[in-house]
């Protein structure tokens, strides 16, 4: 077997809480920029929120975009450096609640970079508020203390079902709570950095992730909790493949 | 016809400008009267290889235009009224992370919805900051379509050299008038000169971090390089225009289109003996103190003219002056001023009939 080594992309350690996905998220993109050959050349966008510790972690070019704006700014980016490669690790109240205008008229455009996206329903860096789209019916967070009705707070959103429908290169769903599915989702990921390799469109991949602090659980049972009911909420697959496999 | 001259709107004379001045970048969204900005910059940026992007809205097209910053190039974006109210978030963004862009308000009247018709009662939100928290930006405003060229131009230049964001300060008058316009020389932007862009860098060279109050540095640093560039764009970017101020009783201070009227209203009055001045702050921030600390003596008051409700850049005169002098105002609100109206009041203040004014 070979020996894992870590990604030289990563040099320095930073502060997710344990057993945190983004660490994990983090960690496959530089594994994957790597194996692409791709590292050389590419500038990220994080969340000013949790996947901010990204910019300082991984040895890219890099610009914290603000809570909501990160498929916007990245846009910017990728117009005017056209040849290089631009990733966005933002989380899902970034992407789909406050930024859902931003996330989708990018994607409308087809603009070509790769967006990740962490389902880990609830807003992780400012302690634990609902995520309108992703936060699951019955779910305790700091603003449903009692848990999420749909009364309350409506329904969490399949935002894959709304991207489907766009014009786009790649849509898919990957989650982390054990190996085999870590394998997946790097092999999603690769897929829309490829895709970006390749001069395609606009490629989204969420990961369902957990947060153990917020959730107030162990990492083992966050992960169970994801296993057992984030994903039956949240269908893992490929949602749109406009290329075809390969 | 010069190929550097044009017969064209204030609004095209900012877009064709712009164009000239290397900006390959322009996001925005389409809202009166500065619609022809956006329009201009979709029919002729692809000529000049750059970007135009028609926003989802003004908020998005900001924040393409901090990443295209980021990235390098010379970026604009515009608005008026209500729409500059959502470009404010951007603003403060691009002043914390230190970027260059240029922003342009046309102006229009009234709260709210308000008019689609000139006006000048966002002063107050141009020139105190721009967004949340502590930033200054300089605030150029233009009162002929040559000069919503020329500053257009220069506004680039400035946004580079502080790496901060400038303002063109229009408003719907100057915007839609058709006059002969100077045209700038056209200049090529090199999006790799700067050492602080994201390039996307091979490994072993060291990576530039665009964040907000740049926390790559610390805090306190961070502040010092703010206050430093506050401090240096306050001593070396004070711009205005004086006309007959020399021996002037009552110096008329106006800027934009008022300013053109009380133009008029200076030289009109001088046949009839009434010696009017008139002092055209170009930077309404930062606003020329330096000017009216050569006022002479023979200044009994200040004119404000201002298309408001509240004398805005009242305010502004009185610190220049030191309070030194009256201040009175001539505030038009919705309507632009007239000479004739301006010269009777300017008769009635020397006489002694009007109070300065009493709400700041």
């Amino acid at each position: 077997m070979a020996k894992l080594e870590k990604p030289v992309s990563i040099i320095k350690p930073v502060g997710y809480c344990g057993g945190c996905g983004h660490g994990v998220i983090q960690r496959l993109i530089a594994e994957c920029l790597e194996e692409l050959g791709m590292a050389d050349d590419t500038i990220s966008v994080v969340d000013i929120a949790c996947s901010y510790w990204s910019l300082e972690a991984l040895d890219f070019d890099a610009i914290a975009g603000p809570h909501g704006r990160c498929a916007a700014v990245a846009t910017g980016v990728k117009k005017v450096r056209p040849d290089k490669t631009v990733y966005v690790h933002a989380g899902d109240g970034s992407s789909y609640v406050i930024g859902l205008a931003e996330t989708c008229y990018t994607a409308i455009r087809d603009i070509p970079i790769t967006m990740i996206v962490v389902n880990n329903g609830i807003f992780g860096m400012t302690g634990g508020q609902l995520c309108l789209a992703t936060t699951l019916i019955g779910d305790k967070t700091l603003s449903s203390k009692k848990g999420r009705t749909k009364e309350q707070a409506g329904q969490p959103v399949d935002m894959l079902n709304v991207f489907k429908n766009f014009d786009v290169e790649y849509v898919a769903r990957g989650a982390l709570y054990d190996a085999k599915h870590v394998d997946q989702t790097k092999r999603m990921i690769k897929r829309g950095l490829e895709n970006q390799r390749d001069k395609k469109g606009f490629s989204l991949i969420e990961i369902l992730s957990n947060c153990p602090t917020n959730w107030k659980m162990t990492p083992v049972e966050a992960a169970e909790k994801v296993k057992n009911e984030t994903e039956k909420v949240f269908p893992l697959g490929t949602y749109v493949d406009r290329g075809g496999a390969k | 016809m010069h190929s550097d001259y044009m017969l064209m709107k204030g609004n095209e004379a900012i877009a064709e400008a712009a164009l000239r001045a290397g900006c390959r970048f322009y996001a925005g969204y389409p809202i009166t009267p500065q619609n022809e900005i956006l329009e201009y910059m979709a029919s002729n940026m692809e000529k000049w290889g750059g970007t135009f992007i028609q926003g989802e809205n003004e908020i998005a097209s900001m924040s393409m235009l901090w990443g295209a910053a980021a990235a390098g190039a010379r970026c604009m974006s515009s608005s008026s009224g209500p729409g500059y109210d959502l470009k404010q978030e951007g603003i403060s963004y691009l002043s914390s992370y230190n970027l260059p862009a240029v922003i342009v308000d046309v102006m229009r009247y009234g709260l709210g919805d308000g008019e689609i018709t000139e006006g000048q009662d966002s002063y107050w939100q141009a020139v105190r900051g721009g967004g949340h928290g502590d930033s200054r930006q300089i605030v150029l405003a233009p009162a002929s379509v040559s000069e919503c060229a020329a500053l257009t131009y220069e506004a680039f230049h400035l946004a580079e050299k502080y790496r901060n964001v400038v303002i063109i300060l229009s408003d719907g008058a100057i915007s839609q008038m058709i006059e002969k316009c100077t045209l700038p020389p056209t200049y090529e932007h090199d999006k790799d000169k700067f050492d602080w862009t994201l390039t996307g860098k091979p490994r072993g060279v060291k990576k530039n971090k665009v964040t907000n109050l740049d926390r790559t540095i610390g805090r306190e640093a961070a502040d010092t390089i703010m206050k430093e560039k506050f401090v240096a764009m306050f001593e070396n970017e004070q711009r205005w225009e004086e006309v007959m101020t020399d021996d002037a009783e009552l110096v008329l201070v106006a800027y934009g289109i008022s300013s053109r009227v009380c133009k008029s209203a200076v030289r009109q009055a001088r046949k009839e003996g009434l010696k009017l001045g008139l002092l055209r702050p170009i930077s309404v921030w930062p606003y020329p103190r330096k000017a009216f600390e050569k006022m002479p003596d023979c200044v009994k008051g200040y004119v404000t003219v201002e298309m408001s409700l509240s004398t805005q850049m009242g305010e502004d005169i009185l610190l220049a002056c030191k309070h030194s002098k009256p201040l009175y105002g001539h505030l038009t609100g919705v309507r632009v001023p007239t000479a004739e109206g301006l010269i009777e009041d300017c008769k009635q203040i020397l006489a002694g009939k009007v109070k300065p004014v009493e709400v700041l």
